[in-house]
Formats: structure tokens, C-alpha cells, sequence
């Protein structure tokens, strides 16, 4: 992808990889009747 | 190559192979034996002579059946993953269930409650504790007279007796009147109620009879209402058993309560039996 | 070009008998069960109830005491006389020992055609012979097998039957037409299979091969198809469906086969067998490679169990998925049979698995390290090996902490309880499955390291897969130990229960995106050159390593799933009144299943020993060729 600057490759790379993990952990404790607030805590 | 030396190699390469088969293989036996040996048990059927029960003896029953053939503890402890019955004050506590607005039963006192509760379950599920995905309508718990746990109707009322009475509130459960109900497991081999028979043959039919493992833990039982008797050779001699039985009051076991045991065995028991008895409980020394 | 043409027409033709085949073959099954259901009632309400319900009273049942044409056959209900015994032995102890030899031989079986398919395949689509070969090879193998499953199966029936004859009544009763087609379906299976194995070099290439392919193809949908109407049995047994209180069948076949356990039983088995094939296709690998005499027989044994042993470790690391939902259907079905089998008295018993896996593992990885030293490659990685390695291990002490400790009453009352303060934490689920978890992730990472090993990478965006592929290892272990360490330890139990699931899910991004995106990295990758054979003898023994690990684990959860159901034969439907209804002790277990996996490592060496012989030839002679 960008060879120029190796620091934009890994930005990318983490902002894209700890969205796609916040959004599974959402996905997969809401699937099982488990909702999650913003911060990830359970929903009381 | 040379076919001698071909011939030990193979030899050898076989050999070390089946040494680091084996090796490996007794070394999971190893570590399976090292651990606490444990036997899961299955149930035992045991004669009770209801007509000589006392309400005492009934919240025993009631104690023994939650820790045995009720399966109770399996859930209802500390690891939270149904409400903890040892450590609640249960009638407290289901005054305030029947309270609930999420409550849709039709019991009327606690004994009903606690009847409901174990009849249909999925009636009323605590908060937090329905199966995942239920929303806490449905319950988890089995329903307590059908298979697999098959409490009878009898058996289920002494465990509510249990729940009632660990926590120094009244019992409001009758005590059950004339021959027991039995469930179909122990209609189907049960023997006649020994009560009215000729003196027992074995030391084994007199326990029954006299139905010691209700509250002893001997000949199988797990009973914990009165002190254990599997090692009982090892702390008492042949005068002191035969005065436990005749006279139980005379000594107490520490961390036992008097008032317990049945003290009319002098009336009831042929001297037979007594002798019986008596050398047998000498012989429990543990260790098995 | 006429004579193309025809060839042509006649692989369409025998391409779609066989396709009609299997077809007509399915629609059989179910056109029978059809049959035999609408042979009953016609009515919910007038289906058959039991008639004798051994003295519970009717409003129970709601009896209808009809006789409808199909007899009324609820489960039987022993007592302890009623058992038999032969020669005085337990007769747990010898259904134990004989089923469990018929699993181990079944599950081979089952596993090779699967993978031998895979790598002809391969060996059709990229002209490589050596898969070709290869598959061929692991098929000579595994035939011996298949008539010691079958001398197995026998013996089980027999068994069962001598020894346990009302209970093997009742299920033939419920089960019915289906054990039937289970017979017939050996038929299929031994018509596949001579087919498959003996038509190898006839149908070679071009249009042959996809037929010869599709012939493999039918030998695995057959056996699968076995495989799966035997677990209906099994799974029957647990969590029994179809049948009312007292056991009579109330509903169809499917009903009956298709409980909560059907399914994650069938994934997990068919997993299963596949590493476990894996496995002991490795071990023979390993020991021709070791008596090996030339390097060119080495170098081939040694590919041959570096492909094994990848099959055997691809195929493991779903499985604790497919073991956790068996678990949690069980749980769902009876969280008491649930309890008993993880919170109860079976609990000790998954440490022991604890230990069997962490052996799998470990055996894998250092075989994958071992295996680095092929190519120069590789030296780019290997100071990875050392932090992978304590990772491994720190993660396999804590599988490996109990909860509960192993207490004199006077030590308990030293310690105050039974739990350690500062290590009892670490015994419950939450640690544990942050350990599996990141064994999981890093020897998927060892495996990562070994195929990037042999490549250089040349695709232009590799600095942006390989900034990608970090971040997903680094997200995704934090991801773990933080799901495991905040909802296992700060939230309730439904909660912590649930964050497994997103904790297995993380670990699966990253097999699944490791193997997606290395195969797109590779294309154009430039080849380094490796050495098969140019690895040491000490590696091997790790190939040995794994089916005896796997094999006494595969005995260890067969006793886990016998034992959940305590003292019933089908749960909650027929009671075990026999002299062995107990769960026993797990030393006594220990020492039958070292006993099966000995027995089985005997036999499976005899296995190997007549598939060395096969290609044995003695030499003539000298005084019978030569001049007298």
C-alpha cells in the first residue's frame, strides 16, 4: 500500500483492526442477550 | 547397506518408538491416578419408617434429601449459578418473591411457594438466573419430581420442612400420616416396611429397619443430620455404642444437638439386633 | 476429436448415474421414514402411550391405553438382577474396551478418505505427482483398518447384545429402520472403497481422474452418513427426543435423531477425526523416516509427516470450539448434566485434558520449530520460537491450576478453604480460557512463521498485510485476556459465560484473516529453497507424541460423555440399575484408557507392518535363479 511512509501503514492498520474487534465484541455479546454499554461494560 | 545392520536399526528404531509410546502413555496414567479419586454414587434406595417420624427426623430427611437424592447443592451454592438456599433465609425470601410485580404464580403461603418452585420452575425465575437468551422466563432448574431426581411427593416436603426450619422459622409442612407414598422407582423394588416384621436377619436389615442411615453416614449413606459411623470402630468401644443406642442422650457428639436420635431403641430393638448392630459399627473403621 | 468427445459423454454419463445414485440413495432414506410414520396414527392424540407404566398413576402420562397397530414399548426398568455378566467381569468394563476400539479404528477411517481426497485434488489441480502419491501412499495404509473397524463394530454388537439385551431391545425399538439403513450403508461404503483404492492407477488421469475423484468424493458422503446415524444413538442416550416421559416413541425418526447434542456432536467428531487421522498417518511417517536408509525415502517421509502433521494441527485448532458448543448445549439440555460433567464430580477430569492438549501442542510446535531448520528462510523468525515457547508454557500451567486443591481437612483449615488465595483465582473458566485461547493464537502463529519460512514475499502491499496481520495478533490477544479478565472477574456469571464466545471469535479472526491474507501475500512470492529430509531425528518423536496424546484424550472425553449420564442408560428415560451404575473414579478410568490406546498402538503397528509388507518384495533366491 504506502510504501513512503511505513507509520501510515500501521495506523491504518490498528485504527482498522480495534474497530473491527469493538464492533465484533458488540456483535457477539449482543447475539447472546447480552448487551454492552459504549464502554464495553454490560448493560445493567 | 549391510541387511544385519538394517535389521538391528529397524530393531531399534521399533524399540525406542514403543519405549516413548509407552513412556508417554503411563505418564497420563500417572497424573490421572495422582488425582482425588472420587466415585460418583448412584442412588441408594433406603427404607424410612414415616410412622415414627418426627418433625425433627422430617427437617433431617428434608436436609439430607437436599444434599443426596435431590441433587439440590449441584446448583444452589456459591458459585452463582442459582440462589445460594444454604445462606438465604428462605422463608424472607420467598415472602419477597411472592411479592414481586414479575410474580405470576398462584401460591398463597410460602410452603405453596416453595412447592411451585420446585414443581415448575420456569413460573417465576429469580433476576439473573432464567437461561441465557430467556430474558429470565425460563428456568434452568429441573423439575424436581420427574426424572432424572424423581422426588416424591412425600420427599419433596420434607425438603421444603428443611427449608423452612434451617433458619429457626416455623415448619407449616404436615407430617405425612400412615405408610409412605412411594415413588415408582422404590414401588417398583421396594420390600414392605419392615416396621411390624419378626427381628431382623443381618445387621444390614436392622440398620434399615431402624432406619439409622436416614441420619447416619454408614452402609452407604451420606447422611450428615447425625455423626458419621463409617469409622466409628476407631473412636468408640463396644460398651459406648451400645449405650449411644440405648441411651443416646447420655453423651452428645460434639457439634451435634440432643433431642435427635430416637431414644425408644431399648423398647424396639430385640437384643439380637442390638448384638448385631453393635459388632458391626465396631468393625466401621473407616478407610475404603 | 470424435473419440474426445465420446470419452467426453461418457464421464457425463457415469458422472450423473453416480450423482442419481447417491440421490436416489438419500431419497430412500427419507421415503422409508415416511413409510414407517404414516404406518402409525394419524393423530398427535391417538399415538401410542405406554400402557405399563410401572405403577405411576395416568394423569401423569395422560394414558390412552390404545393399541394402534405399532406396539407400545416404553423403556424397561431393571433391577440388578436382571443384568448379565460373562465370566464374572464387569460388563462396563468390556462394552468400554470394545467400543472404544471400534471409535479409534472408526474415526481413521473415516478421516483418511477425507484428507487423501483433499491432497488428490491438490495433486489433480497443481501436476504435482509427489501429492498424487502421497494420497495413494495414506489410502494402502488405512485399508487393513477398515475390516479391524468392522471385526470391532462386530464385537460391540455382540456385546451389547449378550450383555445388555433390554437396553439394546428398547433402542432397536426406537430406532428401528435406521439401524437398518446403518448396515446397509456398509455396502456403499465397501463398494466405494475397493473401487476408490484399486482403481487408482486405472483411472489416472484427465477425465478418469475426476471420476476416480468422485468416487472418493462418494466413499466420504457415504461414511459421513454412518458416522452420523451412529452419533443419533449416542446423542439419543444423553438428551433424549421423541419419546415421552416413560420412553415410548411419540415422534418420526427425525425427531428422534435430530436432539440438542445431534449436531455438535457430529461437527466435533467429524473434526476430531480428521486430526486425529492426521495424527497417526504422522507416526507412520515418522517411523518409516526414521528407518529410513537412503535420503530420498527421507526426504519423502519427511514431507509426508510435515503434511500430516499440518493436517492433524490445522484440524485441531477449531475443535475446542466445536467442544465448547457441545458444552453449552448440554448445558442448555440439563444445566445439571452440565454442572456434573464441569462443576461437579468430572471437574478433576479436564485438568487431565489440560494436560493431554498442552502435550498436542507443544508436540506440534516443536515439530513446526524442529522443522524451520529445512530452510535458511526460516532464520528471519526463529528468535520468535523462545517467547512463543514460554507463552505455551505459562498458558498451559494456568490450564493446568485447579480450582479445588488437594486438602487434608487439617490443611484446609491451615489455608481457610479450600482455594488458593493468590492461585485459586486462575482455576476457574475465565483464566482457562484466556490460557486455550492464546495457546490457540500462537501456535497459529508458529504455523504462520513456518509457511512464511520457505518465501519471500513480493506483492507490493506487504507492508500494509504485514502492518494488518500484527494488529490483528495484538488486538486480538488483548482482546482475549481482556474479556476474560473483566467479564470473567467483574461482571455476573451470564456474562462471563458469554464473553468465551467472544473470545473464541478472536482467536478465530485471526486463523481465518492469517490464512486469507497469507494466501493472497504468496502470489508471486519467491520459493527458497528447502531441504526435505534436513530435519532432526529428535523432531519425530513428536509425531509420535501426538496420537498417543490424541488417543488416550479421544478415550478421556468418551468417558466424560459416558459418564454425564450418571446412573441412566438414556437419560431421564431408563434407568441403570447394574452392578457398575456409578461414575468411577478417574484412576480406574486412567487405567482402562491406557489400556485401549496400548491396544490400539498394537494394532495400529500391525497396520503399518502390513502396509510396509505390501510393497515388500524378497529377492529371489541366488540357487534358484543362478546355475545349479
Amino acid at each position: 500500500m504506502n510504501m513512503k511512509n511505513p507509520l501510515i501503514n500501521w495506523v491504518l492498520a490498528i485504527v482498522i483492526v480495534v474497530a473491527v474487534f469493538y464492533g465484533l465484541n458488540h456483535g457477539v455479546m449482543s447475539m447472546q442477550g447480552l448487551p454492552l454499554n459504549v464502554d464495553l461494560t454490560p448493560v445493567q | 547397506m549391510n541387511l544385519s545392520i538394517r535389521k538391528v536399526q529397524s530393531g531399534a528404531v521399533l524399540f525406542n518408538v514403543l519405549l516413548f509410546s509407552f513412556s508417554l502413555t503411563l505418564v497420563f496414567t500417572l497424573v490421572a491416578n495422582l488425582l482425588p479419586q472420587v466415585e460418583g454414587e448412584a442412588p441408594v434406595e433406603v427404607e424410612i419408617d414415616l410412622s415414627a417420624m418426627t418433625m425433627d427426623g422430617f427437617v433431617s430427611l428434608g436436609e439430607s434429601i437436599f444434599s443426596g437424592k435431590g441433587t439440590c447443592t449441584l446448583c444452589h451454592n456459591n458459585m452463582g449459578r442459582a440462589p445460594d438456599i444454604l445462606q438465604l433465609n428462605m422463608v424472607a425470601t420467598s415472602t419477597e418473591r411472592m411479592a414481586d410485580e414479575r410474580y405470576k404464580g398462584a401460591a398463597a403461603s410460602v410452603e405453596d411457594y416453595m412447592r411451585e418452585s420446585m414443581l415448575d420452575p420456569s413460573l417465576y425465575v429469580v433476576k439473573g438466573f432464567g437461561q441465557k437468551g430467556s430474558n429470565d422466563t425460563v428456568s434452568p432448574m429441573p423439575t424436581a419430581n420427574k426424572a432424572p431426581i424423581l422426588l416424591t411427593d412425600v420427599e419433596m416436603d420434607a425438603v421444603i420442612a428443611f427449608m423452612q426450619a434451617k433458619d429457626g422459622n416455623d415448619v407449616t409442612v404436615a407430617l405425612p400420616e400412615g405408610l409412605p407414598e412411594k415413588s415408582a422407582e422404590e414401588q417398583a423394588g421396594a420390600s414392605a416396611v419392615a416396621a411390624v416384621q419378626g427381628p431382623a436377619e443381618t445387621a444390614e436389615e436392622a440398620l434399615g429397619k431402624f432406619t439409622c442411615t436416614a441420619c447416619h453416614a454408614v452402609a452407604g449413606s451420606e447422611s450428615m443430620v447425625g455423626p458419621e459411623l463409617n469409622a466409628v470402630g476407631n473412636r468408640l468401644d463396644k460398651d459406648k455404642i451400645r449405650e449411644s443406642i440405648l441411651n443416646p442422650e447420655a453423651v452428645i457428639a460434639e457439634g451435634f444437638d440432643a433431642g435427635m436420635m430416637p431414644a425408644d431403641f431399648a423398647k424396639k430393638m430385640t437384643i439380637s439386633e442390638l448384638d448385631m448392630v453393635t459388632e458391626y459399627l465396631l468393625n466401621q473403621k473407616g478407610g475404603q | 476429436m470424435n473419440s474426445d468427445i465420446l470419452n467426453k459423454n461418457k464421464i457425463r454419463v457415469i458422472l450423473s448415474l453416480l450423482f442419481a445414485l447417491m440421490l436416489a440413495g438419500m431419497i430412500s432414506v427419507s421415503v422409508s421414514n415416511e413409510v414407517y410414520a404414516a404406518s402409525e396414527i394419524t393423530s398427535i392424540e391417538d399415538r401410542i402411550r405406554s400402557v405399563d407404566t410401572g405403577g405411576l398413576s395416568a394423569d401423569q402420562f395422560k394414558v390412552e391405553p390404545k393399541s394402534v397397530g405399532f406396539p407400545p414399548f416404553a423403556a424397561p426398568k431393571l433391577k440388578a438382577k436382571d443384568y448379565s455378566k460373562i465370566m464374572g467381569v464387569s460388563s462396563r468394563s468390556i462394552v468400554w474396551v470394545v467400543a472404544q476400539m471400534h471409535l479409534f479404528f472408526a474415526a481413521f477411517v473415516l478421516a483418511v478418505p477425507l484428507f487423501v481426497l483433499v491432497i488428490e485434488w491438490i495433486g489433480a489441480k497443481s501436476g504435482d505427482e509427489r501429492y498424487d502419491d502421497m494420497a495413494h501412499e495414506c489410502m494402502k495404509i488405512s485399508m487393513t483398518a477398515f475390516s479391524i473397524t468392522a471385526i470391532f463394530g462386530g464385537l460391540l454388537a455382540f456385546a451389547l447384545f449378550i450383555l445388555y439385551p433390554q437396553f439394546m431391545g428398547y433402542m432397536m425399538n426406537v430406532f428401528n429402520t435406521q439401524v437398518l439403513v446403518y448396515a446397509l450403508l456398509f455396502f456403499a461404503e465397501s463398494f466405494f472403497l475397493y473401487l476408490y483404492y484399486y482403481s487408482w492407477y486405472a483411472y489416472r488421469w484427465g477425465n478418469k481422474k475426476w471420476v476416480h475423484l468422485t468416487l472418493g468424493l462418494m466413499l466420504n458422503v457415504v461414511g459421513t452418513t454412518i458416522l452420523l446415524l451412529a452419533n443419533a444413538w449416542v446423542t439419543f442416550m444423553m438428551a433424549p427426543t421423541g419419546v415421552d416421559d416413560a420412553g415410548a416413541v411419540t415422534g418420526g425418526i427425525w425427531e428422534i435423531m435430530r436432539g440438542p447434542l445431534w449436531n455438535p456432536i457430529n461437527l466435533h467428531r467429524f473434526i476430531a477425526n480428521i486430526a486425529f487421522g492426521g495424527a497417526v498417518i504422522g507416526a507412520y511417517a515418522a517411523y518409516k523416516f526414521l528407518s529410513a536408509t537412503d535420503l530420498k525415502a527421507r526426504a519423502h517421509y519427511d514431507w509426508m509427516g510435515y503434511t500430516a502433521n499440518f493436517i492433524a494441527i490445522l484440524a485441531f485448532l477449531p475443535l475446542p470450539f466445536a467442544g465448547y458448543w457441545l458444552m453449552a448445549e448440554i448445558y442448555a439440555y440439563s444445566q445439571q448434566m452440565g454442572i456434573t460433567a464441569m462443576g461437579g464430580i468430572l471437574a478433576w477430569l479436564f485438568i487431565v485434558q489440560a494436560v493431554l492438549i498442552g502435550t498436542i501442542l507443544l508436540a506440534g510446535n516443536y515439530y513446526l520449530w524442529s522443522g524451520m531448520s529445512r530452510t535458511k528462510g526460516s532464520e528471519r523468525y526463529t528468535w520468535m520460537i523462545k517467547y512463543i515457547a514460554m507463552v505455551l508454557v505459562t498458558c498451559f500451567l494456568i490450564w493446568v491450576t485447579p480450582h479445588t486443591l488437594i486438602l487434608s481437612a487439617s490443611e484446609m483449615k491451615l489455608l481457610g478453604g479450600s482455594h488458593h488465595h493468590l492461585l485459586g483465582p486462575l482455576g476457574i473458566m475465565p483464566a482457562k480460557n484466556i490460557a486455550v485461547n492464546l495457546m490457540l493464537i500462537f501456535t497459529f502463529l508458529s504455523f504462520q512463521l513456518y509457511r512464511r519460512s520457505d518465501k519471500e514475499i513480493t506483492v507490493g502491499w506487504a507492508g500494509f498485510g504485514n502492518a494488518l496481520m500484527v494488529s490483528i495478533y495484538v488486538v486480538a490477544i488483548v482482546n482475549v485476556i481482556f474479556a476474560g479478565v473483566y467479564y470473567g472477574y467483574f461482571t455476573n456469571t451470564v456474562y462471563k459465560v458469554g464473553s468465551s464466545v467472544a473470545q473464541v471469535v478472536s482467536t478465530l479472526v485471526v486463523i481465518i484473516a492469517g490464512v486469507v491474507i497469507d494466501t493472497y501475500m504468496f502470489k508471486g512470492a519467491k520459493k527458497l529453497p528447502s531441504e526435505w529430509g534436513k530435519v532432526s531425528n529428535r523432531a519425530q518423536y513428536a509425531l509420535f507424541a501426538l496420537p498417543v496424546a490424541f488417543t488416550w484424550l479421544m478415550a478421556l472425553m468418551g468417558y466424560v460423555r459416558s459418564s454425564v449420564r450418571t446412573n441412566w442408560h438414556v437419560y431421564t428415560v431408563m434407568k441403570d440399575n447394574s452392578p457398575d451404575n456409578y461414575i468411577p473414579a478417574i484412576g480406574f478410568a486412567g487405567n482402562m484408557m491406557t489400556i485401549v490406546t496400548v491396544l490400539f498402538l498394537i494394532f495400529v503397528l500391525f497396520i503399518f507392518w502390513v502396509a510396509s509388507l505390501s510393497d515388500t518384495k524378497q529377492p529371489k533366491p541366488d540357487f534358484l535363479t543362478g546355475d545349479k
